[in-house]
């Protein structure tokens, strides 16, 4: 295998130049203010004092919570998911799994388009609840459309994982539980979901983080006004214009994620193993 | 518990998570059938959006550029991800955590954060944006994923299995090829995978990194839901058809694989062919590359090329189509969604050869020296512009640089049936009207709602006395708490015309067209003045083709083709005839059209200074991140 | 049949960051001999295998085939193959393929290679077996295609990395006669690398002691067993009681206070020596007509004999005999010259 070493230095090159370089270049442009030109640049942190005012930080708080929101609903509604297709046989879970897989392969846009024409005022869900006689409140363009959209969009990412947790698992430690005398409750408590942690752990980390940075199912559902950090940072890029504020918001983004992926890291039992 | 028998209850759990999932699917499929444009109401069965779908070219090019990229991503990324993996598993220790945690980057950080990082990288390495820029960044986030699930696999592999092919002869390319990637094979299979859907379903980092008219489905689909459009169910069926069965297939090959192993013919024979499959398959691949490299250079050298930026649905693609065809050139079209946007863009090095921005960033970019005189002499229906539009512009004094596109103003659009016609005495004021809290639109636009609130409180739209700037941010700020209104962008008019929700600050055009859909709706324009606009077509410092590019613009000043094109978008034109012919025929008496311009308290927007400029964004952002 | 070795190691060295694995290693392999490198685990017997197979590259040192310096060939260059420890076959091929892999990448006319193929897998007792999943053989079978794969090459060495570990004991033993026979059948050398001290005896030609990266005795099995250079040997090869003494004159040794005739020659006179007495040698007679007494402190029954502790004036032996005495028997021990082996303090 020694004759392999050498295969990985052609990535090592591609990704400074391309990962490491990049980011690089956003954290100068958090640094410095000038025209978004590296040309006429002068150093400054008043990109990231900006970032303190209250208005800000109030998006990063809204982030924060639609984030944990999203998470904690997808968790809930897929880890019985998960764990009632595990009781399948193999051949009908790989089928499960499959119509499990299919929504992600299909665009997000499309998939995000889609629910306008269910939610909207006028739209499928309120006419239905109209012919039950509920009068239905407006759902487009608030809190519960945004969430709504990305749950659908994310289900997938939590309920994989655990999935896998859950099938990886050793089945003679729950039968040993029970031998020691568990009942269901105990051994689904104290074995299956310790077991499938990992795979908790996973799902519960990619869809945090792509919930808190999203940006597309915020502007369809939520409305312009609809702020969360990724809006933010698209605004500041594209809108506004100001490239330097815009990079001050995504590095912070990136180190507190950063904050939030070794956090992660410590509960998880695999990753301990292997330190 | 395995095997055991499953209840009713958890089976039910099953089919309602998965109602869930395909819920939008279904109702996207099934509305791809309605005849109207509704995608509420279904009114009868029609292909007629799949027949429209297959002759948009914009939308085919899209499907092509994403499946293509999605290809040339994945198979790229999965080889460079592959030997990286292969060779990580053996490297010293210091660059084995360099590379993982790079690698760690791109699948951590938010897609926003890596599109942003390579539209700088693009922009300072002066790239110039497109095909190749969106495939290196495609590469660029879909390897980390291979390397892995790739990882993993080599970590766990019998490595005595490459010295014992390299024992048994093999030299290490063929023991790398024969039995290390047949070894990792479940995991670059997984890689790939992912990989390709990443691709094939990104949107964010192609938005940000493509240019010179590049699109892929993702883009299409952004822009296209600006208005109305059951295209786009068409085409999401299409694909979600494709995938199924291309998912389908793929779990049920190595079922059929296996019944056929049983026969040993088969077995003879496939061995053969499999060995020559794989260069069969690198050679279409490669030929599918130098077909793309070909068409795409060789439809840039042999013909001219003309490259346009234009505001979102503000133009009728097939008179697109139609030029290109008189004039033997091609267009390259892409699309913007704000003056701002547009002036980023340009900013990021993106280089185009006619622009159509409105009156105030016009301005800016004469000021700034982005925009080259226009030779009048080869605009032959300069006479035909409406003159009120041609003379006396501020932004553009001597009239040098601009050829008037469309104008109108900004009003509200309200619905007769729930606003009280005396509230309209208000005038903006009706925008802070409690009555219709949670029922109005804002539009997502910087300066017109300065405008409003400026204009309301009696001051100039074009102020730059800070003072008066912040006590219109009051207005907007005490309007966002208790009005809870939606700023939105085009789709206003999709909302408005199924009538969501009463008022709505539109553009006189987008008026028309909505009322002209929606007899329920009005519009007025407030006596406390508004904002007079004109967009016009400019040539840019970059344009080599001075001609074409007149041509191009005295194209859309033909009266059979200003007609058509008003047609599609709805606004009023600048050409006096097609103006006329609006104003008389098919919108006579839509208050929308022909734009009321005697009230003297109307204004035209003006470039500011960098520091209100600055100060104003300021604003905005605040207010649009209010709580 | 000594007289060409085909592979020579001139002073090898192999260092692994700061450890030293191997120091100085002179060994000459011969043509069709069975030559296992006998060591604990970590002696660096693996190294010497790898570095003649090409996986690893000696610090310092020469490797020399049939004279040419073969130190920079890579391994697929080697005329020499080998059976790595746990098969390594390869999962994705079945039988047939995994035993035709060389011949495929030498673009061998596929005709030929079914003819080999199945001479191999005759040879090996796998006919028949030719379109079996690897993954379903059993630990004994796969062996055997690794083996089948390594010599269809028709190297000149085969190499084989403790192939017999990961089996039971009983198809040990039968491997173990089952590798001599084919060792025999295609006349080639084979270079065998193992820890187990009884497996090396039974099947070598030339066993190489190795400990801690030095070669601590080449030999037969039979001058290893007998002859052991020192105290090492003595005790990795079989059981032994070993015991300091004075070596007299020649054929003279003095140790537990009592003069014995012995057969070694050409110490010097008095010198300070160590006496290796193997358990089974050391006969027992009435306490009243030996030089030796003692008293039986132990026992226990081995199958074919008895291992007996007896306590002397000095030390306990250690002794197997087939007769059977009580616990707490007063006996006596003597031993015959030529079972006396006198080894320098090492």
């Amino acid at each position: 295998m020694r004759h392999f070493k050498g295969l990985a230095y052609p990535y090592v090159a591609w990704s400074f130049a391309l990962i490491a370089l990049p980011l690089l270049l956003i954290v100068l442009y958090a640094v410095t203010s000038g025209d978004n030109s590296l040309i006429t640049i002068h150093f400054t942190l008043d990109n990231f004092r900006k970032i303190g005012d209250p208005v800000y930080m109030n998006v990063f708080a809204k982030s924060l919570e639609i984030g944990l929101i999203v998470t904690l609903i997808c968790l809930v509604m897929a880890y019985p998911l998960a764990y009632i297709i595990s009781w399948f046989n193999d051949e009908i879970q790989s089928i499960l799994i499959l119509v499990v897989t299919i929504p992600m392969w299909i665009n997000t846009l499309l998939r995000t388009y889609a629910w306008v024409s269910l939610l909207s005022d006028n739209g499928l869900i309120s006419q239905l609840l109209g012919i039950v006689g509920i009068h239905a409140p407006a759902m487009m363009y608030t809190n519960f459309a945004v969430i709504i959209g990305l749950v659908c969009d994310l289900l997938p990412f939590m309920v994989i994982p655990i999935h896998t947790s859950l099938t990886k698992m050793d089945y003679s430690l729950v039968e040993a539980a029970k031998d020691l005398g568990a009942n269901n409750f105990q051994t689904f408590r104290k074995v299956i979901l310790k077991l499938s942690l990992p795979g908790v752990i996973n799902g519960v980390t990619l869809v945090f983080l792509c919930s808190i940075s999203s940006f597309v199912v915020p502007v369809l559902l939520g409305g312009r006004q609809y702020m969360l950090i990724g809006n933010l940072i698209e605004q500041q890029f594209i809108s506004i214009g100001d490239w330097n504020f815009g990079s001050a918001i995504s590095v912070l983004l990136a180190i507190a994620i950063l904050i939030v992926m070794s956090l992660m890291r410590r509960i998880d039992p695999d990753e301990k193993g292997e330190k | 518990m395995r095997l055991k028998k499953i209840s009713l209850g958890p089976k039910l759990y099953i089919a309602v998570c998965f109602l869930f999932f395909y819920l939008p699917i279904a109702v996207t499929m099934f509305f791809s059938f309605n005849s109207s444009k509704s995608l509420t109401h279904f009114t009868g069965f029609s292909l007629h959006w799949y027949e429209k779908l297959l002759t948009d070219q914009n939308i085919l090019a899209a499907v092509y550029v994403s499946i293509s990229i999605a290809i040339f991503a994945t198979i790229i990324s999965t080889i460079l991800g592959t030997i990286t993996a292969i060779g990580l598993s053996k490297s010293r220790k210091v660059l084995k955590e360099w590379i993982l945690n790079v690698n760690n980057i791109p699948i951590m950080n938010p897609d926003i954060v890596t599109a942003i990082s390579l539209m700088i990288l693009f922009t300072s390495a002066r790239l110039e944006r497109g095909y190749i820029t969106m495939l290196l960044a495609h590469i660029a986030f879909c390897t980390p994923f291979v390397i892995t699930s790739v990882y993993p696999k080599v970590r766990s592999m019998d490595h005595n299995l490459a010295d014992v092919a390299m024992d048994l002869g093999a030299t290490p390319f063929q023991a790398l090829t024969k039995v290390i990637v047949p070894l990792l094979r479940p995991g670059i299979f997984a890689g790939m995978l992912l990989a390709f859907t990443m691709s094939l379903d990104d949107f964010v980092v192609s938005y940000f990194v493509t240019g010179n008219g590049v699109a892929n489905i993702s883009i299409i689909v952004y822009n296209m839901t600006k208005r109305i459009n059951p295209t786009i169910n068409a085409l999401s069926t299409l694909l979600i058809l494709a995938v199924v069965i291309v998912l389908v297939g793929v779990n049920l090959w190595p079922a059929i694989k296996a019944k056929r192993r049983g026969n040993p013919k088969y077995q003879a024979v496939t061995k053969r062919k499999s060995k020559k499959l794989v260069p069969i398959l690198a050679g279409i691949c490669i030929i599918a590359v130098g077909i793309t490299c070909v068409t795409q250079f060789s439809a840039i050298s042999s013909k001219q090329v003309l490259r346009v930026f234009n505001s979102g649905e503000y133009i009728d693609m097939d008179l697109i189509a139609q030029f290109e065809d008189e004039y033997d050139c091609q267009v390259v079209y892409e699309t913007f969604d704000s003056n701002e946007s547009m002036y980023t863009k340009l900013q990021s090095g993106a280089t185009y050869d006619i622009l159509v921005p409105s009156d105030y960033m016009i301005e800016r970019l004469i000021e700034e020296d982005y925009l080259k005189k226009i030779d009048w002499k080869q605009i032959t229906h300069k006479d035909d512009i409406i003159p009120s539009l041609m003379e006396n512009n501020e932004f553009d004094p001597k009239n040098e640089y601009t050829v008037p596109y469309y104008w109108g103003t900004v009003g509200i659009l309200y619905d007769t049936n729930v606003v009280d016609e005396e509230d309209l005495a208000q005038g903006w004021e009706i925008l802070r009207n409690p009555k219709y809290k949670g029922d109005l639109y804002m539009y997502d636009s910087e300066r017109d709602s300065f405008m409003i609130a400026l204009k309301t409180l009696g001051y100039s739209m074009n102020t730059t006395n800070k003072k008066e700037l912040l006590e219109a941010y009051d207005w907007l700020i005490q309007q966002r708490e208790t009005m809870d209104p939606v700023y939105v962008g085009d789709d206003v008019m999709d909302n408005m015309i199924s009538g969501n929700k009463a008022l709505a600050v539109v553009y006189s055009g987008d008026g028309t067209y909505v009322i002209d859909e929606n007899e329920d709706m009005s519009f007025f324009v407030p006596e406390q003045g508004s904002n007079v606009w004109t967009d016009g077509m400019v040539v840019t410092k970059d344009c080599n083709n001075m001609e074409l590019a007149c041509q191009f613009m005295d194209f859309f000043l033909d009266k059979e083709v200003a007609i058509q094109n008003t047609e599609y978008i709805g606004y009023d034109s600048a050409v006096q005839s097609v103006y006329d012919y609006y104003r008389e025929g098919d919108y006579a008496g839509n208050p929308g059209c022909g734009p009321d311009t005697s009230n003297p308290l109307n204004e035209v927007f003006r470039n500011q200074p960098q520091k209100i400029k600055a100060f104003t964004a300021n604003l905005w952002t605040k207010i649009k991140s209010h709580k | 049949m000594k007289e060409h070795p085909i592979i020579e190691l001139k002073n090898i060295t192999k260092n692994f960051g700061d450890q030293q694995v191997l120091r100085g290693i002179d060994l000459n392999i011969y043509e069709n001999e069975f030559l296992t490198l006998l060591g604990p685990s970590g002696c660096g017997k693996t190294t010497i295998l790898r570095i003649i197979g090409g996986f690893e590259e000696a610090s310092d040192g020469q490797v020399l085939f049939n004279g040419d310096d073969i130190a920079k060939l890579p391994p697929y260059k080697r005329e020499v193959n080998t059976v790595f420890q746990k098969y390594a076959l390869f999962p994705f091929l079945n039988v047939y393929e995994n035993v035709a892999f060389g011949l495929h990448l030498k673009n061998v006319d596929e005709d030929v290679i079914i003819n080999k193929v199945d001479k191999m897998l005759t040879m090996v007792g796998l006919k028949g077996y030719e379109k079996r999943d690897v993954t379903s053989l059993s630990g004994g079978q796969q062996q055997r295609v690794a083996i089948a794969r390594a010599l269809i090459n028709e190297p000149k060495v085969l190499l084989l990395d403790e192939p017999l570990g990961a089996l039971d004991a009983k198809l040990r033993k039968d491997m173990q006669i089952e590798l001599k026979k084919i060792q025999k059948e295609v006349g080639i050398t084979f270079v065998f690398v193992t820890h187990d001290q009884e497996e090396a005896l039974t099947m070598s030609d030339t066993i190489v002691v190795m400990n801690d990266g030095i070669v601590q005795q080449i030999g037969s099995p039979i001058d290893i067993y007998n002859e052991p250079q020192n105290r090492f040997v003595a005790e990795f090869i079989g059981e032994s009681n070993i015991i300091e003494g004075t070596m007299i004159r020649d054929c003279l040794v003095k140790f537990d206070g009592i003069e014995w005739e012995c057969v070694d020659k050409g110490f010097r006179e008095n010198e300070e020596i160590e006496v290796v007495l193997r358990p089974e040698d050391m006969d027992v007679i009435p306490a009243t007509d030996a030089k030796l007494c003692g008293k039986i402190v132990s026992k226990v029954f081995m199958g074919v004999h008895y291992e007996y502790m007896v306590e002397t004036a000095n030390r306990q032996y250690k002794v197997h005999t087939t007769e059977n005495y009580e616990l707490g028997t007063e006996i006596g021990l003597t031993i015959d010259p030529y079972d006396i082996q006198v080894m320098h303090i090492g």
